[in-house]
């Protein structure tokens, strides 16, 4: 039937972009990956050097602790941002005035540029004329002073505050759907049986939401691992190197070193990383959805 | 009904919650009205001016040409995308060809690659191309993040509608093609229009793409940021009002999508 | 108006087979019921017919044509679908009119075939509105009437009632009716609704697991079923079947004797309807058990007996009152219908 032909035709424009934009550039760098090149030095692409590149990361201090930096971030926003996004959504799924104000700007995070949230946090956290340094100044004596930024370990829970607020409402969102799917008849019925508002949410609800928060985790975990703009804009990965990403600093090998070759293989290692957690989110589904269906 | 404790703590919650929220936004909205002076104290009683917009509009910052940038950048990614991500949407949506799923798995697998592996050969080929610095370049590594995203979220809202309305237009003498711009078009448009606000949002936004590939000439307006940390210290002010300047518009348009915003997020994620 | 022939057509879905090869002719100005349960192929077929579906193998002739691979557009039909398939954007007037806007009908006929026809199933007074602002009834109207607005070859209807409240269903199925003694278009319509079938019905094709059963007129199919499964389909309530054997020209089953035509044998099925029996005085009652339920449904009441396996039901009158197990009697009626089935093959077994 003409039908097949047409279906084929529609997705021809489309899948034009992603082969020129995506597919081509990867392999592109791929085979980057397996050579030496050093912008400053080479106009072209260099020897072939096979894995070296690869070899390199897992010997190279400054790889290790971006991984290290990665999986403190990764943890933490993750977790946070579910159990804050899933808290907001039970608080907010009921009707009142206040709740629907409260839904409405739990937009505005979502819409912000991360880059401009992150000059913002860096304003506010400044010790000498920030709004929030001081305020906690003065509220506890103790607080006044503290160089926010310029403590490794501060610097990195402002960096997760940064990535929580901006994301953990979107999240909320994705929540709330989750909620307006769960049957109302299921927590009536636990009411009817004598049930406590807190077992409801345990026992009833928050399991029929394992497919919905499995989804927010695992979309989570992905942008977290991706997390650039706002270590460039609020802490520009210090003090030191404590708040280098690992996109970060794929970034500083390819555009301050200009290294091409080990920013490629680089690029990969963080690649396979989260082809693999997308896998095993897949899996996760599918086995969950096997046993909604069971 | 009589107001319990619960009640007092829910909405003492919830006005935590809007003030977290809105705080760190109302203080740049204020910062942007004040004076150089003004803007380090921690004073609410000031009188507002509207010099920071002026001095950021006029040389050097000259933050017109980034909102020009900026706005092309991202109504083109929009105009290209969205049509194409339509398309494609429909023909997932609607036919059982083989090789659908795969494709399928293969376009949304795409937004899970990391922006930095993309962009370092673009980098590369637009500096051989000479087109490092230029719209264009940014446009279209753009689309590579945003196509697949808006494919995903047009393709939820479709499979949203249900397929009497098309089969009906069909026997009633329509073809193929003539079905989409008469029928799906038209029952698909509020959820066309959220994504395309969505793909906008995203676009204005990006910073990895903008702060690698432009210098000068194709800043946007969030790189743009970046230049008011200058040798004499951080010009709070003048970014502040460079944030107003980012924020309003996207604001606007992420209030006019509110009521579809959940279903656009959920749409595919759920199922 | 045209003959639609169906020749040795079968409809897979990968290797599941959902109508096996089969054939079927749809004279011209016929007005056929597909019925069965749900899940029996019905609207599979009836898609196939409108071009929605891809036919696996066989031929499908519209008025002598082969239709196989033309595109619904090009088939000259009109369908009414269960949820209506209105289009929400446009308005009565304009959901009625886009067939005739589609064949590049110029305006001025059009609004006045979409007034006249919106006369035939009184909309006038809706052409304006939108779907969403129409009850369920209207609904269904604006569906038929973007359906008649043109004179196609067949009319197609999918369970067209079917979301309608019961009394509204009675009238649309009346105005179907007279509608279709009006254009006299032959018309494919599917039901799983059984008297809907018998109603309307031309011919009824009752289906089963993809299949064909029985293709007949509405009476042919009540008196005289081709297996116990239509037996068992058609008719409210059902017909009593027992289980039983033939032993001296009697059919004999718990609390059943009864004399029936036929060679001795073992293994039948007995058929009667309820509506060919009724109630006794004790004594030499063919058939005899205790009394299991009484359902007054106004006019009458269904009175149910059971001996052992046996569970037979008739109508009695309205008034008509006992104890839950009381013994009781049944007879057939004089000139009442027996009919028997094989047990193993479920085939009628003809005297």
């Amino acid at each position: 039937m003409q039908d097949r032909s047409l279906s084929y035709l529609l997705l021809v424009p489309a899948f034009l972009i992603v082969l020129a934009t995506t597919l081509y550039p990867l392999a592109y760098s791929l085979v980057t990956a397996f050579r030496e090149w050093d912008l400053t030095k080479q106009r072209r692409p260099g020897d072939f050097v096979g894995v070296d590149n690869f070899g390199y990361a897992f010997s190279e201090p400054g790889f290790q602790n971006s991984l290290w930096v990665t999986s403190v971030f990764v943890i933490t926003s993750v977790i946070l941002t579910l159990v804050i996004a899933m808290s907001l959504a039970l608080l907010l799924r009921r009707k009142g005035r206040m709740h629907t104000f409260t839904r409405v700007i739990l937009i505005l995070p979502f819409a912000i540029s991360p880059a401009l949230i992150g000059v913002s946090y860096r304003f506010m956290f400044n010790p000498e004329f920030g709004v929030i340094a001081k305020g906690l100044g003065a509220v506890f004596p103790a607080l006044d002073g503290v160089p926010w930024l310029a403590s490794p370990d501060l610097a990195m829970a402002i960096l997760v505050l940064t990535d929580v607020w901006h994301w953990a409402p979107y999240m909320t969102f994705m929540c709330l759907g989750g909620l307006a799917s769960v049957p109302r008849e299921t927590e009536e019925a636990a009411r009817i049986d004598g049930a406590s508002n807190l077992r409801i949410i345990f026992g009833i609800v928050l399991p029929q939401m394992k497919g919905v928060l499995l989804v927010v985790a695992v979309l989570k975990t992905i942008f977290a691992l991706k997390m650039f703009d706002q270590v460039v804009t609020l802490t520009g990965g210090g003090p030191g190197t404590s708040t280098e990403t690992l996109a970060f600093f794929i970034f500083n090998v390819g555009f301050k070193w200009y290294d091409m070759g080990y920013a490629s293989a680089l690029a990969w290692i963080l690649t396979a990383i989260m082809m693999l957690i997308s896998v095993w989110y897949v899996r996760m589904l599918l086995s969950e959805r096997k046993m909604a269906t069971a | 009904m009589r107001k319990t404790v619960f009640w007092w703590v829910e909405r003492g919650l919830l006005l935590l919650i809007s003030t977290i929220v809105l705080f760190p936004i109302a203080w740049m909205f204020l910062t942007a009205f004040k004076r150089p002076r003004d803007a380090y104290s921690l004073s609410l009683d000031f009188s507002p001016t509207l010099s920071n917009f002026v001095t950021v509009f006029s040389d050097p910052w000259n933050l017109g040409d980034m909102v020009l940038n900026s706005v092309i950048v991202a109504s083109v990614t929009v105009l290209i995308a969205v049509p194409c991500a339509a398309l494609a949407a429909y023909s997932f949506s609607r036919f059982r060809v083989r090789g659908r799923k795969f494709l399928f798995f293969l376009i949304l697998s795409t937004q899970f690659i990391p922006a930095v592996v993309i962009v370092l050969p673009f980098f590369l080929m637009f500096r051989s191309l000479g087109l490092l610095d230029t719209r264009l370049a940014l446009i279209v590594v753009n689309l590579a993040i945003v196509t697949p995203f808006v494919i995903w979220m047009i393709k939820g809202f479709i499979d949203a509608i249900p397929t009497d309305s098309e089969e009906a237009a069909m026997i009633d003498g329509a073809s193929r093609l003539r079905v989409i711009k008469d029928i799906v078009l038209p029952m698909a448009a509020p959820g066309i229009l959220t994504s395309s606000i969505f793909c906008f949002i995203l676009t204005w936004n990006e910073f990895l793409f903008a702060l690698i590939l432009t210098r000068r000439d194709a800043v946007t307006l969030p790189v743009g940021l970046v230049s008011f940390r200058t040798e004499r210290g951080d010009l709070w002010e003048l970014m502040s009002a460079a944030g107003v300047m980012i924020t309003v518009p996207i604001f606007i348009m992420a209030l006019l999508i509110q009521k579809h915003f959940t279903r656009g997020m959920t749409a595919g994620a759920v199922k | 108006m045209a003959e639609v022939q169906l020749v040795d057509v079968e409809k897979r879905y990968g290797s599941f087979l959902a109508v096996p090869k089969q054939s079927l002719t749809i004279e011209e100005g016929e007005f056929l019921v597909l019925l069965g349960p749900s899940g029996c192929g019905k609207t599979t077929t009836m898609r196939m017919i409108a071009g929605l579906e891809d036919i696996t193998a066989g031929d499908l002739m519209i008025a002598g044509e082969r239709a196989n691979d033309k595109p619904p557009k090009d088939r000259d039909i009109a369908m009414v679908f269960q949820n209506y398939g209105l289009y929400p954007h446009m308005t009565v007037a304009e959901n009625i009119g886009y067939p005739l806007k589609l064949r590049g009908m110029d305006r001025k006929t059009r609004e006045a075939r979409v007034q006249e026809t919106a006369e035939k199933v009184e909309l006038q007074a809706l052409l304006k509105r939108r779907p969403s602002e129409l009850s369920g009834g209207q609904r269904q109207r604006v569906a038929l009437a973007r359906a008649i607005v043109r004179t196609p070859k067949i009319f197609l209807m999918d369970e067209p009632l079917s979301n309608l409240d019961a009394k509204l269903r009675v009238t649309m199925r009346a105005e179907l009716k007279h509608l279709h003694h009006e254009l006299g278009v032959t018309t494919v319509y599917v039901t799983h609704d059984q008297m809907e079938a018998m109603t309307l019905a031309s011919r009824v094709a009752i289906m089963r697991e993809g299949r064909i059963v029985q293709l007949d007129t509405p009476k042919k199919i009540y008196s005289e079923p081709a297996d116990l499964f239509v037996a068992g389909f058609i008719g409210s309530p059902s017909m009593n079947l027992v289980e039983g054997r033939i032993t001296g020209g009697r059919f004999e089953a718990p609390g059943v004797s009864l004399p029936v035509a036929g060679a001795d044998r073992g293994d039948v099925v007995l058929g009667i309807r309820p509506e060919d029996l009724q109630l006794t005085d004790p004594g030499a009652a063919p058939i005899s058990g205790k009394l299991y339920a009484l359902e007054l449904t106004g006019d009458s009441t269904l009175v149910t007996l059971r001996n052992g396996r046996t569970s037979v039901c008739t109508r009695g009158p309205a008034d008509f009152e006992a104890p839950i197990d009381a013994p009781c009697t049944l007879a057939p009626k004089p000139g009442a219908r027996i009919h028997l089935f094989d047990k193993q093959t479920g085939q009628r077994l003809d005297a």
